[in-house]
Parts: C-alpha cells; sequence; structure tokens
C-alpha cells in the first residue's frame, strides 16, 4: 500500500452506511489516485466470494436443558419457596460495609493479638468477633424485611399464584444486583479520594469475600 | 402470527419453555454458522451456541430493550467467540493475537484428496478464514457476515474507528491472496 487513503477507501467500499458526502470524496480522489483504484478493483470481489457461504442448519440439541438446570424455579408439586440464604445477601452487605468504610476513614490494623478495624481517629475499634456480629445482624435483617414485605402482600391478595410469587422474588432478587451495581459504582468514585483509605478498604473487601467463600 | 423478539423475551421472563425455544430457533442458524466459520470445526460451533444462548438465558433479565435483541445477542456472540478462539488456539501466539500480520499457514498436511474438499464451498470458506490472524477473522465476519459498521464493530474489538478499517483491509489483501493461491 503506498497510499494512505487505501485501507478507508476499501472499508467504506463494503459499507453499505457510509455518508454520501464521503463516497463523493472518495470517488474525487480515485480520479487522482491509481494505487487506490488498483487496489479497490483487485479486493472488490473478496466480500462476494465469502458471501458464497451456504447456511448450515445446526444438529439437534438440547435447548431448553439451560432453563432446567438454570432455574430455580419449582414444580407445581413442590413449590414453596426456599428463603435466600445468606450467601446470596452478603454482596450488598459487603458493599455498605465498604461504603461505611470509605465514609468514615477506616484503618485496618494487624497487630500481634490480630487485626482490628478503626475510624476516623482512633476514636473507635471493631474487632473480628464484632464485624461478624454485624454482618449476621445485617443479612438478617435483610431476609426478614423481605420475608415481611412478600407475606404482606401475600395477604392483601389472597388468591395469589405461585407463578407471582415467583416473579416477585425474582424482581426482588433482581433489585438487590441492582443496589449492589449501584453501590459498586459509588464505591469506584469513593475510593479514588484517599489511597490509604482504599488500601484498608481492599484489605476489609479481601475479609469479606473470604467470609462469603463456601 | 410470529411473535416479535420482545415479546417472546417477556414470556421467557415469565417462565415459558415455548417461548424460550421459539426465541433460540429463532437466532441460533446465525450463531452456529458463524461459530462454523470462525473456529472450523462443527463440535466447536455447537459449543459456542450453548455458551452463548446459555449466557443469554442467565442475563435475559438485563434485557431492556432499548436495542434490538439481535445487536444485544452480538456482543454475547462476539466475547464467546473470541473466549472459545482464545482457548482452541493454544500456544504462544495467543500473546500477539491483536496483533496485525501474514496469514498462518494452514494447519493441515496437504494430500492428495484436498482439491475434491476444497470443491465444498463452506469448507474453502472456513480454511481460509482459519487460516487469518484472530482479529482479522473476527472483523472479516462482523463485517461481511453479519454486515455490521465500522462504528458498530471498533467498540465490541476495543480499536478505534480506523485501526478497524485497517484491519479489514489487511484481511481482504490476505484473502485475496489465497484466492488467487487456490485458483
Ligand atoms: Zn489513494
Amino acid at each position: 500500500m503506498s497510499c494512505p487513503h487505501t485501507p478507508e477507501i476499501i472499508a467504506d467500499h463494503c459499507d453499505a452506511d457510509v455518508p454520501a458526502e464521503v463516497l463523493q470524496r472518495h470517488r474525487v480522489h480515485l480520479d487522482t489516485c491509481w494505487d487506490c483504484r488498483q487496489e479497490l478493483l483487485s479486493l472488490r470481489g473478496v466480500p462476494g466470494e465469502l458471501l458464497r457461504w451456504q447456511s448450515i442448519p445446526l444438529p439437534d440439541w438440547d435447548r431448553s436443558g439451560m432453563v432446567k438446570s438454570t432455574s430455580r424455579r419449582k414444580t407445581l408439586a413442590s413449590r414453596s419457596y426456599q428463603w435466600p440464604t445468606i450467601g446470596q445477601w452478603l454482596p450488598l452487605v459487603a458493599s455498605l460495609l465498604l461504603a461505611v468504610a470509605v465514609m468514615t476513614q477506616t484503618r485496618l490494623t494487624i497487630g500481634p493479638q490480630g487485626w482490628s478495624v478503626s475510624f476516623g481517629v482512633q476514636s473507635a475499634v471493631l474487632s473480628a468477633q464484632q464485624l461478624d456480629e454485624y454482618l449476621t445482624a445485617h443479612a438478617n435483617t435483610s431476609q426478614t424485611e423481605t420475608r415481611e414485605w412478600v407475606e404482606a402482600a401475600l395477604q392483601t391478595h389472597g388468591q395469589t399464584t405461585a407463578d407471582s410469587i415467583y416473579q416477585w422474588m425474582t424482581y426482588i432478587e433482581q433489585q438487590r444486583a441492582l443496589d449492589v451495581q449501584r453501590m459498586d459504582a459509588g464505591f469506584e468514585q469513593l475510593m479514588n479520594r484517599d489511597f490509604q483509605t482504599v488500601d484498608s478498604v481492599r484489605q476489609l473487601a479481601s475479609y469479606v469475600l473470604y467470609q462469603e467463600a463456601p | 402470527m410470529d411473535q416479535s423478539d420482545n415479546q417472546l423475551i417477556a414470556a421467557a421472563l415469565a417462565g415459558s419453555l415455548p417461548a424460550w425455544d421459539a426465541l433460540v430457533r429463532r437466532h441460533e442458524m446465525r450463531v452456529y454458522n458463524l461459530g462454523l466459520r470462525l473456529l472450523n470445526n462443527p463440535d466447536d460451533a455447537l459449543d459456542l451456541v450453548q455458551d452463548v444462548f446459555l449466557g443469554v438465558y442467565r442475563n435475559l433479565y438485563r434485557f431492556r430493550g432499548e436495542s434490538q435483541f439481535s445487536t444485544w445477542l452480538f456482543r454475547i456472540v462476539h466475547n464467546k467467540a473470541v473466549d472459545l478462539i482464545r482457548r482452541r488456539q493454544a500456544g504462544p501466539e495467543i500473546e500477539d493475537w491483536f496483533e496485525e500480520g501474514t496469514p498462518e499457514p494452514a494447519n493441515n498436511l496437504p494430500g492428495p484428496l484436498d482439491s475434491y474438499l476444497e470443491t465444498e464451498m463452506n469448507q474453502r470458506i472456513s480454511q481460509f478464514m482459519s487460516r487469518l490472524p484472530p482479529a482479522q477473522r473476527l472483523i472479516v465476519e462482523l463485517k461481511v457476515f453479519q454486515a455490521l459498521t465500522f462504528e458498530e464493530i471498533a467498540p465490541l474489538q476495543d480499536i478505534p474507528v480506523n485501526t478497524a478499517k485497517t484491519r479489514f483491509y489487511t484481511a481482504l489483501k490476505n484473502l485475496k491472496a489465497m484466492i488467487e493461491a487456490q485458483t
């Protein structure tokens, strides 16, 4: 290629959405550029060669297999909803905790007596056991709130079907996932404020993830 | 009357298996043929189809209907195809995956029956494609077979539009050389 315009001209020649004024500019260039004309003549047939491909139908495969294996939906005989486990709420709790940690200038200290978390100017210290208790309490509160909410809804709609319960629960789960995403985004912004805090928070995050692992 | 993709998605999200089945059947052939061209192996192409629709199923609730379903699907297809090509292409060249360059030599030993196989049009085309470096192979697939614009392709490959055009041009030159060598 000896002309710098060749790639764009060849590419635009194969693009149905190129604006008319760009094509006009290319035409003017082609009038005076032998290299581009030659390349266009040489390569214009290549896409057509490829498009001689004959579409082949798929062999038979199990399209609903993923639905059966992924779905938490119960059969009619066994449609009692199982309450989410603590592990399902932990990401949200972790995000909340990390956000609080950043806001309150949390520091993590590791010493001979184990580790501790301090807030601001060493005014308060949180031990590993307290953190555990906090996480458990928070997860329990979340579960209780959701359970109460669903039960209230059930009483209001006496004729509720198992289908709609499933839809509510899916909705709630999606909302939780969205909350976590929002918290993550906010957390990313906060992270940029203070490197030392970030470092503490990262260690805290590793701790929480470690706790979350089965 | 045929239901729209959005209607099928809504029904599938509400738990309808027939709706999910219809949605998959509508799009699976396009994904499978893309897999055949990019991976040059029917088993790998079927793996790709399964990977893609598992990803679609898991993320269906995220689809907001703001873009066409096929556009949204294609983002998943592209990422899964890149994953599969990377996994199939073990070895040191994985580092310079997106390097521009000359075509790779064919993996297969030449033999007296090659000319017979190559009369099969698809076989010939997927052989050509498989000799392109993966990044060029993908861009030819996206441009020629999927008819995406370079503005759509560039973000998928995380490159500027001009780089996408240059990569496509290089790929066409390589393909042209292969076509000429065969005729
Ligand atoms: Zn030129």
